[in-house]
């Protein structure tokens, strides 16, 4: 098997396809192993290298992280705001709603005192696996997964 | 029932002391912390979070504002519940893995500028400060109402025992002595509420019908305990004790008019079944909002109820990203993600506590409508429990809500001045032990005597004036900062110079009495209204305006905040790569 992972791609090195010695001298000669099966693989795959160095690779794909990961947040806070921030207004506008009562309780003390909170969680827990899912979806795209080329 | 709510006071406090310090730790730097807390689990974090931030606003002061003003009072709790939920959603992880310890320190690193870390600070003190009073004056009536000691005692004795506490090194960052108030805090208002609504039931839901004055819903004698003032909706015979409107009465029938009366101190007046309810002036709701209309006019008396509400919640849910002791909290997460999780399981707890407050408030007013004569509105749930249940019960339960509106100041006024001290001591004098002693004792010193001038404020309405300021200045900055490039030195000071100085003029104006009426009351009186729209458009026009100076390493300051700890760390490569993805959920 020592072969078949040398063999690997390995994206974040400048050379990727060269054997796995650390320090690799290019004044020796090598041996490269070629299969039909595998790709060539291109020397400049965005990698965490491009991250840390700020290269312009880098400021695109954090940008795009941050995008992304505002763009949950936000569609997050308008949900939440829409369901509890409409409430005043559509009470404001039909009064009979804030005079209703269900089996004795006034549907204010209902929505006020209780309802919102469910939605909060949901909302809340609903964020809690996108974003996480979010990362590690760019994880993934930043450093792929090393997957044997037998399979 | 003054016994044991004196030797439950005694020992919530004595307990906070000694559990602080065991932990006595001198220095407060952020490593120190970081040794001690980051293995902290989220659920233990996530009650220290919530059992610093639950205050004596959310213990006594929103079901007073309920019984008093009304349901729309509800939007208070909604609101610090869902401050969270915008803390969780913009500022959580993003915070922690800048790894920023105060906000001036926030301020500093992502912008790195002594002048705005100055400003910073400045608004850390008021907010701080702001936010003290409310806990020192739920101190004072807490006091007044176990031990009949004067409003000026209570103040005092939490300033001292607060300060005093501090300066001789406990409270600090002590994660377990937060979580235990949480659970006591819980426990001191649920089991109280729970008991209450079996005891009573639920055979009179009269005083819940909409447009309707209370009414008594069996004969009741009230004990009038001080000299008030009360109104009456409609005319009534009731028999009387005492002293009323300057006449003497002993055990006599007294027709009392629909106006206004005086009362004595002593004075016994008795009720036949489905009189009206006295109210006292303290207690009288703001003019033009019903009892169950889910609006509030709270502080502004009772002017354009609709943008009164939506000042609250304003203030309210974007005012928890900005207070400044919380933040500190966050630090102690290990992760961006374990961060979210943190959050999430405060918003629950939150929720959890907040329902108890309503079903008091609700139980008041269907059960013991003879609180509406109390003295104020803050008061209330102190003597909700003997009211409704005689006897020992009534008192044990009685003096289990005193320890727990006691634990309520102390855990959130200690910390409040912890960051208070720390940020005066660490930016305005010489950092040190000695520095930040005699920095706790002075700002203690300061909040004690401002707290004896505002005793006719309603905890809720401080608190949310507090949060008011804080949604003015310190959530754009946060949001701002973590979210857009483009925010510039200038444009964060301008911002929150500008916001929170206007919020700050118009709450002081409103607590002078500048505007009683009208649209003037209601932007003085829930100034976030305006102000939290201000500071974000100073924030972004300033920041446009000065594009030049935008720092060159801001690429950098914004991959720490947004790249996730997999691969952040300096030695990802190093880690086996099932792990990393272990850690972001894969």
């Amino acid at each position: 098997m020592e072969e078949t992972a040398a063999a690997q791609p390995q994206p974040a090195q400048p050379q990727p396809a060269q054997p796995q010695p650390a320090q690799p001298q290019p004044a020796q000669r090598q041996l490269v192993v070629w299969r039909g099966d595998q790709m060539p693989v291109q020397h400049n795959i965005p990698g965490p290298g491009d991250l840390r160095d700020d290269t312009n690779t880098g400021r695109v794909l954090v940008g795009s992280l941050i995008r992304a990961q505002l763009g949950l947040s936000l569609m997050c806070l308008m949900l939440a705001l829409a369901v509890t921030v409409s409430f005043p207004l559509v009470a404001a506008l039909v009064p009979a709603i804030g005079r209703t009562t269900v089996a004795g309780i006034p549907v204010t003390l209902i929505v006020l005192g209780f309802a919102f909170y469910p939605v909060f969680l949901a909302v809340g827990w609903f964020y809690h696996r996108q974003a996480r899912q979010l990362e590690a979806r760019f994880i993934h795209l930043v450093d792929p997964p090393v997957t044997d080329p037998d399979d | 029932m003054t016994d044991a709510s004196i030797g439950a006071i005694a020992f919530v406090t004595l307990l906070t002391i000694v559990v602080g310090a065991r932990g006595i730790r001198v220095a407060r730097t952020p490593d120190d912390f970081m040794v001690a807390a980051r293995q902290v689990p989220p659920g233990i974090n996530a009650a220290a979070i919530s059992g610093e931030y639950l205050s004596a606003a959310s213990f006594l002061g929103i079901a007073g504002l309920i019984v008093s003003q009304g349901l729309g009072s509800l939007w208070y709790s909604v609101g610090y519940t869902a401050g969270y939920l915008v803390l969780l959603l913009l500022v959580a992880a993003p915070l922690r893995r800048f790894g920023a310890y105060t906000i001036p320190d926030f301020a500093d690193g992502r912008l790195g500028s002594k002048g705005l870390r100055q400003a910073a600070t400045a608004l850390v003190l008021v907010i701080g400060w702001f936010y003290l009073l409310p806990q020192m004056k739920g101190a004072g009536i807490t006091l007044q109402w176990v031990l009949g000691t004067p409003y000026w005692v209570g103040v005092v004795a939490l300033g001292v025992v607060v300060s005093g506490n501090i300066a001789m090194g406990g409270m600090k960052g002590i994660t377990f002595v937060q979580c235990f108030q949480y659970w006591l805090k819980l426990c001191a208002i649920g089991i109280p509420a729970l008991v209450l609504l079996i005891a009573t039931g639920h055979d009179s839901a009269r005083n819940l019908q909409p447009d309707r004055a209370p009414v008594f819903t069996q004969a009741t004698v009230v004990q009038v305990s001080q000299a008030t003032d009360f109104t009456l909706t409609r005319p009534v015979r009731a028999t009387v004790s005492g002293l009323i409107d300057q006449r003497e009465y002993r055990h006599q029938t007294v027709p009392l008019c629909a106006c206004r009366h005086a009362a004595g101190a002593g004075t016994q007046i008795g009720f036949a079944a489905g009189s009206p309810v006295p109210t006292s002036l303290a207690m009288a709701p703001a003019p033009g909002v019903s009892w169950d209309s889910p609006l509030s006019a709270a502080g502004t008396d009772g002017a354009h109820p609709l943008a009164s509400t939506y000042g609250i919640i304003i203030a309210t849910f974007f005012g928890a990203v900005g207070l400044p002791h919380i933040l500190v909290r966050f630090y102690t997460n290990p992760d961006g993600e374990a961060a979210r999780r943190t959050t999430l399981i405060v918003v629950l707890m939150l929720s959890t506590f907040y329902m108890f407050p309503a079903l008091l408030a609700v139980l008041t007013r269907l059960h013991a409508p003879q609180l509406y004569l109390a003295g104020d509105p803050d008061d209330v749930i102190l003597a909700l429990p003997s009211l409704l249940l005689p006897g020992l019960p009534g008192a044990l339960l009685a003096s289990l809500v005193a320890a727990g509106a006691f634990a309520a100041f102390l855990s959130t006024s200690s910390g409040l001045l912890v960051s208070v001290a720390g940020a005066l001591s660490h930016d305005f004098m010489n950092r040190g032990v000695t520095s930040f002693r005699w920095c706790a004792i002075a700002a203690g010193a300061v909040a004690t005597t401002a707290s004896l001038l505002i005793g006719r404020f309603s905890l809720a309405l401080l608190v949310g004036w507090a949060f008011a300021i804080a949604a003015s200045s310190f959530c754009p900055l946060l949001v701002l900062g973590i979210w857009w490039r483009q925010l510039t030195r200038a444009g964060a000071a301008a911002g929150i110079v500008v916001g929170g100085g206007a919020c700050l003029t118009a709450i002081v104006a409103s607590m002078v009495g500048a505007a009683t009426s009208g649209w003037s009351a209601v932007l003085l009186g829930q100034p976030a209204i305006w102000t939290v729209p201000l500071a974000f458009g100073v924030m972004i026009v300033t920041s446009l305006l000065t594009q030049r100076t935008l720092p060159g390493d801001v690429g950098q300051v914004m991959l720490r905040m947004h790249l996730p700890e997999a691969l952040s760390r300096p030695d990802y490569r190093s880690l086996p790569l099932e792990r990393a993805r272990r850690s972001t959920g894969r």
